[in-house]
Order: structure tokens, then C-alpha cells, then sequence
């Protein structure tokens, strides 16, 4: 998959955005864009043309589960790989968050070596 | 009335038959049991009224602004954090691409085989290097100190973050104060379905456990496994 791919970061935390950003730099991705929740992200997805979103959950205005169901359900979105990132640990969300259609889920806190194996399971996953 | 003067009535009996000639006084006596008892229900309600005034005009205002603070703090000690640690990766990259690249014709020199012109480059790089080494290591000795400064809100939000438990403390002493005086009894606390779609927050331990909560990542990836994920 190729390194120029579009990434969207979404989360209310600026701090927790730079880390992931962060991340992905070191992972070899550049392109990345941020968003501090799901309403400013969803023009932004619509608009752009994004190929991977990573997201939290727990956000103010739109959380990310909201966020995830707008993307299923948009004709020209719904096949964007959707990386669930946040703190929710109930078994009850993630269930809920993967009859969404949530593409991945990593919980909070974590490291760099799952965030990458996450985004490389999806992007494989979306090769074959 | 004060508290001392609630304790000094005697608490009320049933009166004694060898003693009591009114046919009345069972009566008053039952009345008099009950105007203690409202008198005591009232005084409660009274000094649960002035800690509830207190907690809600000042205490609750000033933990507010003080967990604001807490969080204020945070953010600067995280940007300032990673400003630093974004400062150092250009340097330690430097360091380390440029050690990389010596090392190819430094090879060739401890076999012997490099070239008078290839030596004189090496040599030449090499004095570039140990200045530039030096001075970009030096600078990230200077940012990790600054990294181990920046953690000192720890101590200061720790301080804060402390006050604010005893407050809670206090708060919830107060509720259950009022929920029995309220005669109300306890309700489901587990999260609506509303409340989890938007978001609960991290688990912590000891609050949130049990078979409802994930125990880290690998439990997670085998329920997504489950779930055809």
C-alpha cells in the first residue's frame, strides 16, 4: 500500500492527535490530517479524499461511533477503512462499534507496534 | 436549637401505668414522640442544608476551576513534552544516517582497500562528524533535561487532583445524607445504552471490571476474531 495514502486523525485532544500523527510519520505516512470530532471531520471526509480514518470514540459534538455510522452509510465513504482508537472498553461498544462496520479497534493506551499492526491487518485485509 | 439541646430531651417512653392517671397522656405522649422525631428530621435536613449550601456555592465552584487548572496543566506539560521530543528526532536522525553512511568506507579502510582520494573524504568526513555528533547529541541531552522538567506538573496536579477526592468524599457523604432523608433507594448505576454510544471514558481499575470490560488488546482482538474481524 502506498506510503502517500491519505490518513484523517480524529480526536477532541490536540496532544493525543500529535502522537498519532507522530506515529504515522515514523510508520512512513506524511499525508495526515486532524479533526477534534466527528462533525468536523465528516466535511472533511466528504470533501477530501481520505483513505484511511482513525478515530476516538469519546468526543464532544459528534463521538466517533456517530461519526463511523455516517461513513457506512454515505454511497461515496462507505468503504473508507475506519481504525477505532480510544479508551472504550465495554464489551457491549465494541461489539456494537463492529456491527457499525468498524474496520479495527485498538484500545487506549497503546503502542506503536499495535497501532501499525492494526493499520497493516486493515490495509491487507482491504488488498485482497 | 442547638445540637446540645436536641440531645438533652429524653428520648420517649411508654408511659407507666402505675404512674399515669390521665387517660389521656398515652396520647400526648405519642405526640410529643413524634414532635421529636420531626424536631430531630428537621435539625437534620437543617445542618444537611448548610453543608449542601456550602459544598454547592463554594467547594464544588472552586474543585471546578482547580480540575480546569488540572487540565490546563496537563495539556501545556504534553505539547511542551512533545515540542521536545519532536525537536530531538532531527538531530538523532542526523547522528544516525550520517554514522550509517561513514561506516561503508570506514570498512574499506580497516580492510585496507580504500582509495588515497576515498581516505582523504573519509578523514575529511569524519572531523564533520565528531563536531556535528557532539553538538546534535548535546542538544538532545538539552531537550531530555527539559523533558524531565517538563513532568513537574505531576506534583502540582497530583496536590490538586488529591484535594478534589476529599471533596468528592465529603459530596458523597452528604448525598447519602439525603437520599435517606429522602427515603430513596439505590437504581441501576450501569450505563444506558444512550450513555455507551456516546462514550463512557477509560476503565479504571476497581471501578469498571468484571466480565462487561475488556482486559486489554488481545482480549479485544479475540472478540473482533469472534466477530468475523
Amino acid at each position: 500500500m502506498s506510503k502517500d495514502m491519505k490518513f484523517l486523525v480524529v480526536d477532541d485532544y490536540s496532544t493525543m492527535r500529535r502522537i498519532i500523527k507522530n506515529l504515522l510519520h515514523d510508520l512512513g505516512y506524511a499525508n495526515v490530517t486532524e479533526a477534534d470530532d466527528g462533525k468536523t471531520a465528516l466535511p472533511l471526509l466528504k470533501n477530501g479524499s481520505f483513505d484511511f480514518l482513525i478515530t476516538d470514540w469519546n468526543m464532544p459534538g459528534m463521538p466517533g461511533l456517530d461519526l463511523l455510522k455516517a461513513v457506512r452509510s454515505d454511497e461515496k465513504l462507505k468503504k473508507l477503512p475506519v481504525l477505532m482508537l480510544t479508551a472504550e472498553a465495554k464489551r457491549e461498544q465494541i461489539v456494537e462499534a463492529a456491527q457499525a462496520g468498524v474496520s479495527g479497534y485498538v484500545i487506549k493506551p497503546f503502542t506503536a507496534v499495535t497501532l501499525k499492526e492494526k493499520i497493516d491487518k486493515i490495509l491487507g485485509a482491504q488488498a485482497a | 436549637m442547638p445540637e446540645s439541646a436536641l440531645r438533652a430531651l429524653p428520648e420517649p417512653r411508654s408511659p407507666d401505668p402505675r404512674t399515669v392517671a390521665d387517660p389521656n397522656a398515652p396520647h400526648l405522649l405519642a405526640q410529643l414522640q413524634d414532635l421529636t422525631l420531626n424536631l430531630r428530621n428537621a435539625l437534620d435536613r437543617f445542618r444537611l442544608d448548610s453543608r449542601l449550601t456550602r459544598l454547592a456555592e463554594k467547594d464544588v465552584p472552586d474543585a471546578r476551576e482547580r480540575l480546569n487548572h488540572v487540565l490546563k496543566l496537563t495539556d501545556q506539560a504534553a505539547h511542551r513534552t512533545l515540542d521536545l521530543v519532536e525537536k530531538s528526532c532531527p538531530p538523532a536522525d542526523r547522528i544516525a544516517r550520517e554514522a550509517a553512511a561513514l561506516n561503508e568506507p570506514w570498512s574499506r579502510f580497516r580492510a585496507g582497500t580504500i582509495s588515497v582520494s576515498d581516505y582523504c573524504d573519509l578523514v575529511s568526513r569524519m572531523d564533520k562528524f565528531f563536531v556535528s555528533a557532539r553538538s546534535d547529541a548535546e542538544g538532545v541531552r538539552a531537550n531530555l533535561n527539559e523533558v524531565l522538567l517538563a513532568q513537574d506538573f505531576q506534583d502540582l496536579t497530583g496536590q490538586i487532583i488529591r484535594g478534589v477526592v476529599t471533596l468528592v468524599s465529603e459530596v458523597e457523604v452528604v448525598l447519602v445524607d439525603l437520599a435517606r432523608l429522602a427515603g430513596a433507594e439505590g437504581g441501576s448505576t450501569a450505563p444506558t445504552p444512550e450513555e455507551l454510544a456516546r462514550g463512557t471514558g477509560p476503565s479504571v481499575p476497581g471501578v469498571d471490571q468484571g466480565t462487561a470490560v475488556v482486559a486489554g488488546q488481545a482480549d479485544i482482538d479475540d472478540l473482533l476474531s469472534d466477530l468475523g474481524i
